[in-house]
């Protein structure tokens, strides 16, 4: 494997055994090629010494820490069980383990202002990474925030709010060596998250686990997400798949166009494209393209087109276009 | 040997909607033993999708019924009708085909307007009217109050009215009776020259064009050459048939039967309703009192949502006007929306039916924009001119006046609403004309409206004004003039044809207000401030402003999300395909049938 990420939110949950278990049956299954990237992601509050021993041991060379807000009172809004001086104990045990790690920010949780994120941002940089996620809250369907919101509990952020902290984060960060090569997230050159970097190509990738995705051979599929069903499934030797889904020749093409461009430094390459989709994207988009670049928010190079800087924040104007 | 025409009776059933005509036709099939039980369905004469969902007959009908009374077989022709008002003329010209005609009314509700309205079509065209009262199973019948309200409107002798049960069957065969007894016989002359009345046509893709005929003198045999005697044009006769209720083939109609003809008729157009059959070469002298042409009452723009589809939505109207020849199209070009076309149609409920099976049947997005009257408008220069298009109308200063359109409108309303309808028309610029009494608790209310202020949804207020109890008939009466001017809108500085309006000067500026509020809702945020006016000439009376879209992402897009992000994207894009570029602002179809809703502030 070139890359690997064992996520869904909370691995450190498990105990050290456990954990050693878990890295040992990834590693007879899907051993790592030399070089390889292996990321395991963490929550600071059940991160410790034991763990992160048990991680590096097993092979793990990249931590992704979900610290979401540095302010208890928008960490209790996200209903999130750590406190914010766990980020930073949590990465003193990261540190002289493991050559990358990360962590994850959240911007426009509800009741949070710009000057709560300004300090967000001071904190995040003060712990020296090379690698951030700042994402702007989303309410997806089904979540509590979205329930809440429905409700009329919570009151989503103004948009002028999201704007400034939004363009505040990119930035600050690219003041602090960070340069944006993803809609939300952040790297200094070379520390880019490989792994991620696969989706946003459009590439193949297994998936292993309760309500895992994975894409191979131009299908999408998902485990289940019912844990009885799962094991049911797996322990009678079965297939624990769910919902697939098989695209069309053209409807991947554009598909990929649409991943291709959340890639703010890559872009989407005319050249990569044709030679990975088989349509050549002048073909499919024209029209979609020469409008968004008179409306300032493609650029185009003629070999490479890319959102501006107020392309990234109507991403999904010019996108929803492509398809 | 053609049928006595003594034992041939020919009759409608008229009634308000929803008062259970197609059910009691079914019910009459079922216990002449046309149908059996078993092919005895709901609405069986409605057999076109939209007519099924809606529950509304819109095609007429023609079925041959035996029935045996006391010996002698008799053949009763019904002739459905549609009860909807938008579809009068096609009432009138089935009605011109009978003798007689069940006035049939739910005794649960009572009289209706257009139990008053088709009552009066048939009186007009001398048919004898037999009364039945419809649903007196019901617990809510009020047999005598509707008695009493079919003599106070009607003059119905309360003796002479029928009552029945169209579901169960209760009381039918009392109906067949008082057909054959009250109803005449058709009196024409089997050896003159053959005169068919031509009530109706349809197109079927393997035979060309179907005409139910009912035939007045002679006959008509198969291989006979006749003459459509409007048209001018010669055809051989290739096919006859009666429905019972299906297609049954025969060699001859005579006189005062009812069936279908083909004849290698190539198109619709070729047929006019109305129009007398003939044979050839020996024709008759004069033709039959043709009846009544639709009239188009009610006109919008369809234009396709994607530039490219203009030719598509050319194909798919000539394909629909192929069975329906009451609506209207020309070519028509917008500043705002491109090439498309300009069409009438006989009411709202008709534009609706026609939007939808064009968008069914042929796959197309369209935008449509809002409907409209045809204005009269006597120029400067003493030009009359008729213009169904708001954006065709001339400035000011080249109109001398400017009419519209007016229609007498009958309410029937239980009279605790009266005030309510008549503050709603006194707030629609109508004129009070009369208000009758059919019982103490309902009556009949008239007012002269401006077509243009009821076609909308003064049908739909008088229902909430009314819980549901009010119906309404009008009639064309002629033009008015009035203070009228266009209003125009301009979105981002450009004014948008498409969007323009007629509207009472008084009302302009607060109409200018309304609009502009309501446009703002309905034209999504764009990246860049967009400002939305309401003038009259170059005077601007009301504006808004839209504040610009400054995000618009999702911020996570990981392996497990790709799909779900996808439809997302989709979702936006479908909401999109309804619009159209009116220089750099995208304006939806709701925007574009906005302007029409203005009752509410």
């Amino acid at each position: 494997m070139d890359t690997i990420f064992v996520g869904g939110g909370t691995p450190t949950r498990l105990t050290p055994a456990q954990l050693e278990r878990l890295l040992s049956v990834i590693r007879i299954h899907f051993p790592l090629a030399a070089g390889g990237e292996w990321t395991v992601e963490a929550n600071p509050g059940t991160l410790d010494a034991d763990k992160s021993d048990v991680l590096a041991a097993g092979g793990v060379n990249r931590v992704s820490l979900g610290a979401q807000s540095f302010q208890p009172r928008l960490l209790a809004a996200l209903e999130r069980n750590h406190n914010p001086e766990d980020v930073p104990r949590a990465l003193d045990l990261i540190r002289p383990r493991f050559p990358f790690w990360s962590f994850d920010l959240i911007f426009g949780v509800p009741g949070s202002t710009p000057a709560d994120w300004s300090e967000d941002l001071r904190i995040a940089l003060s712990l020296d990474p090379s690698h951030l996620s700042c994402y702007g809250l989303v309410y997806e369907k089904g979540t509590a925030l979205w329930k809440q919101r429905e409700a009329g509990l919570v009151t989503p952020v103004e948009e002028d709010f999201e704007v400034e902290m939004y363009t505040e984060t990119i930035d600050v960060l690219a003041n602090a060596g960070l340069s944006m090569y993803e809609i939300s997230n952040f790297a200094r050159p070379g520390h880019e998250s490989r792994h991620n970097l696969v989706y946003w190509a459009n590439d193949a990738y297994f998936g292993v686990g309760l309500g895992a995705a994975r894409y191979l051979e131009g299908v999408r599929s998902i485990n289940t997400r019912d844990l009885q069903a799962y094991l049911k499934r797996v322990e009678a030797g079965g297939d624990p798949t769910g919902p697939s889904e098989t695209l069309g020749p053209e409807e991947r093409a554009r598909e990929t166009a649409t991943l291709m461009l959340r890639r703010t430094q890559a872009g989407l390459d005319r050249a990569e494209f044709e030679l990975k989709t088989g349509f050549a994207i002048d073909e499919l988009s024209r029209a979609a393209i020469a409008k968004h670049v008179r409306g300032g928010l493609l650029e185009d190079d003629g070999l490479r087109l890319r959102l501006t800087r107020q392309g990234v924040f109507l991403a999904d104007t010019v996108l929803c276009d492509l398809l | 040997m053609a049928f006595d025409p003594k034992f041939i009776r020919n009759f409608s059933i008229v009634a308000h909607i929803d008062h259970g005509k197609s059910t009691l036709a079914d019910q009459l099939l079922l216990q002449s033993g046309a149908i059996s039980q078993r092919e005895f369905r709901e609405q069986l004469l409605d057999d076109m999708d939209l007519e099924r969902e809606r529950g509304i007959t819109i095609k007429a009908r023609a079925v041959a019924i035996n029935y045996t009374l006391e010996g002698q077989l008799y053949e009763l022709n019904l002739i459905d009708t549609p009860g909807h008002v938008d579809f009068n003329y096609e009432v009138s010209r089935s009605l011109a085909a009978c003798e007689g005609a069940i006035l049939l009314v739910d005794c649960t509700q009572g009289v209706q307007a257009q139990t008053v309205a088709n009552a009066y079509l048939a009186i007009n065209g001398n048919l004898s009217i037999v009364p039945v009262l419809n649903k007196i199973d019901m617990q809510a019948a009020r047999p005598d109050d509707v008695k009493e309200e079919l003599f106070n409107t009607l003059g119905v002798n309360p003796d002479e009215v029928l009552a029945c049960s169209a579901k169960t069957g209760e009381g039918v065969g009392e109906i067949f009776k008082a057909i054959i007894a009250r109803v005449p016989h058709p009196a024409g002359n089997p050896s003159a020259p053959l005169r068919a009345l031509i009530f109706d046509s349809k197109f079927d893709d393997y035979q060309g064009v179907v005409t139910y005929v009912r035939v007045v003198d002679g006959h008509l045999k198969v291989g006979q050459k006749i003459r459509l005697m409007a048209g001018g044009t010669t055809y051989e006769v290739t096919g006859l048939g009666r429905f019972r209720p299906h297609e049954v083939a025969c060699e001859e109609l005579g006189v005062g039967q009812v069936g279908y003809v083909t004849a290698n008729i190539k198109q619709l157009a070729d047929v006019r309703i109305g129009d007398t059959m003939t044979e050839h070469p020996r024709g008759a002298e004069s033709p039959l009192p043709g009846y009544q042409e639709p009239v188009q009452v009610v006109y919008c723009g369809l234009f396709p949502a994607t530039h490219n589809q203009f030719e598509d939505l050319r194909t798919a109207l000539q394909k629909l006007a192929l069975n329906d020849c009451s609506f209207t199209f020309e070519p028509e070009t917008s500043d705002a929306l491109g090439f498309g076309f300009r069409c009438g149609f006989l009411g709202m409920l008709h534009m609706e039916i026609v939007q939808q099976r064009l968008e069914r049947e042929s796959n197309l997005f369209l935008v449509q924009t809002a409907p409209n009257v045809t204005y009269e408008i006597l120029t400067k220069r003493n030009e009359v001119l008729h213009i169904a298009n708001p954006t065709r109308i001339p400035d000011a200063g080249d109109i001398e006046e400017f009419r519209e359109p007016m229609a007498r409108v009958n309410f029937i309303l239980p009279s605790d609403c009266i005030g309510a309808i008549m503050q709603l028309c006194e707030d629609r610029r109508g004129t009070y004309i009369k208000t009758e009494y059919m019982t103490p608790t309902r009556a009949i209310l008239s007012y002269e409206l401006p077509l243009a202020e009821m076609i909308y949804d003064l049908y739909d207020k008088l229902k909430s004004a009314t819980r549901g109890y009010g119906t309404m008939d009008y009639e064309l009466i002629g033009y008015r003039a009035d203070e009228l001017c266009r209003l125009d809108i301009l979105v981002a500085g450009e004014k948008v044809d498409a969007l323009s309006i007629v509207v009472h000067k008084a009302h302009a500026d607060r109409r200018g207000r309304r609009l502009v509020k309501k446009l703002r809702a309905e034209i999504g945020r764009h990246q860049f401030e967009v400002a939305i006016q309401a003038a009259i000439g170059s005077r601007v009376v009301a504006r808004e402003t839209i504040s610009a879209l400054r995000k618009n992402v999702t911020a996570k897009c990981y392996g497990g999300d790709v799909s779900r992000k996808r439809k997302l994207l989709e979702k936006q894009k479908e909401g999109k395909k309804r619009m159209k570029q009116v220089g750099n602002v995208e304006i939806s179809q709701e925007a574009f049938l906005s302007v029409l809703d203005d009752g509410d502030e």
